[in-house]
């Protein structure tokens, strides 16, 4: 061990400054010590990933904050989440008017409700909304529904939490800050956008989506809620407006005047294209999908009884020509040993 | 548009045909109160497999009758061939009337 020198004696030390604690003793063999070296830890390991923007609001390919990139999600979603959707034309329709329609086709889809839930099954009137669109931004929404499907998600790059090679256990995706970066999923990335924007690419329903429109909304395909709004909004012979004597409020002349502005123009059940004579037969499959079912029941059960009788008929026949031929050869033993 | 003169509106579509968006959009033209100011509006919506081009019959207060094919036409040249007639009715009415 070297010998320890004050490098500086006690006459050359700074006199009562307390600013400078670390002056007061200090040794030549720690003046000459490098800092440490980095751990070698850290230089086989990545640092641990870090969320560049907020988790709920990834960076998007039209600026976030305008009202249109905000319908665009807003449609997105609401394709994706509306398995059963009308379409309607409305023709200069005033607000009263709307309120009427609105409160009219509330009341009827309630009334559909209680049928149900006294029934026991699930009700969902609440949720059905009728909402006027933006039906340029609906267009665009419905290309990005249609043809971006995304098969990795952007957690998909990162490393599992068990691998040693990560320090953290958290689940963040390894994406940058840019809306540049492939790996984004969401339906307003620009991925997104470059799927939807191939001119090649065709939605079936393209030329409905021109002029004043408003969308119908079910979150689930259901024949009765279907025929209840049917006959509220575009009333005819199979699904007949209520009468006068029923529901007055019906006929008064504001929601008279505004449902004349209005015209059914098709639906999109389960990413199929209906026009009005297809919406009308789905809205009249009696007893909603537990009809459809029982039908089937009703016509798979028929199929296997006669299957059945097919099958067994085949055995049997075998049978009887087995047993037919041992009884020959067994009269042919006989007969044989009688010559 | 000037709507106030016209009495009978028929018009026929395909809404599912691009051709027809002239005549969804010559419905929408209407004011939400042309049908209680005396314009009768009728539009058939034909099936979407028909091939019937788009058309539209239209009756004015005089009894001049128009028909239009609009499967050809855009909605400008639409509006341009209704309001035509619409004009001298209006100026008449002006000289007439005051």
């Amino acid at each position: 061990m070297p010998p320890r020198i004050r490098l500086r004696p006690r006459a050359m030390r700074v006199l009562n400054s307390p600013s400078q604690p670390s002056l007061q003793y200090t040794y030549a063999s720690l003046a000459t010590a490098t800092t440490p070296a980095a751990p070698v830890d850290q230089t086989i390991r990545s640092i641990p990933p870090i969320l560049r923007y907020p988790p709920t609001q990834p960076p998007s390919h039209k600026p976030p904050e305008v009202r249109k990139t905000q319908l665009h999600r807003q449609y997105q979603s609401l394709l994706r989440s509306s398995p059963l959707m009308l379409i309607f034309q409305h023709n200069n329709i005033k607000a009263v008017q709307w309120m009427g329609i609105r409160r009219e086709l509330s009341a009827a889809l309630a009334k559909v409700d209680a049928e149900r839930s006294a029934a026991g099954q699930e009700t969902f009137a609440e949720e059905i909304k009728f909402q006027v669109i933006q039906t340029g931004i609906f267009a665009s929404a419905l290309r990005v529904v249609e043809f971006f499907h995304p098969e990795e998600s952007t957690l998909d790059h990162v490393p599992h939490p068990t691998d040693p090679a990560t320090p953290t256990s958290a689940k963040i995706p390894n994406t940058k800050n840019t809306p540049e970066d492939v790996r984004f999923t969401h339906g307003l990335s620009r991925r997104a956008h470059e799927a939807a924007s191939n001119k090649k690419l065709k939605v079936e329903l393209e030329p409905l989506l021109s002029g004043p429109l408003a969308v119908l909304t079910f979150p689930s395909v259901s024949p009765q809620h279907l025929k209840a709004a049917l006959s509220i909004l575009a009333p005819s012979l199979d699904f007949p407006a209520p009468k006068r004597k029923v529901i007055p409020s019906y006929h008064e002349p504001e929601v008279q005047g505004g449902l004349q502005n209005l015209m059914l123009l098709g639906a999109r059940i389960e990413g199929k294209v209906f026009d009005q004579e297809g919406t009308r037969w789905v809205g009249g499959i009696a007893g909603g999908i537990d009809g459809l079912r029982a039908q089937l029941v009703h016509v798979l059960q028929g199929a296997g009884a006669s299957l059945a009788g097919a099958l067994e008929g085949a055995s049997r026949s075998l049978y009887f020509a087995i047993e037919g031929r041992r009884m020959d050869m067994e009269e042919k033993e006989k007969g044989g040993k009688v010559e | 548009m000037i709507t106030r003169f016209l009495t009978h509106v028929h018009l026929t579509f395909n809404p599912f045909s691009p051709r027809s968006k002239s005549a969804r959009v010559f419905l929408s033209l209407f004011p939400s109160n042309a049908r209680a100011n005396g314009t009768q509006i009728q539009s058939k919506m034909l099936p979407r497999t028909s091939k019937e081009p788009a058309s539209l019959a239209i009756k004015f207060k005089d009894g001049k009758e128009m028909k239009l094919d609009l499967d050809k036409m855009r909605i400008t040249e639409v509006v341009e061939e209704v309001d035509r007639h619409s004009r001298t009715l209006a100026r008449k009415e002006e000289l007439l009337g005051n």
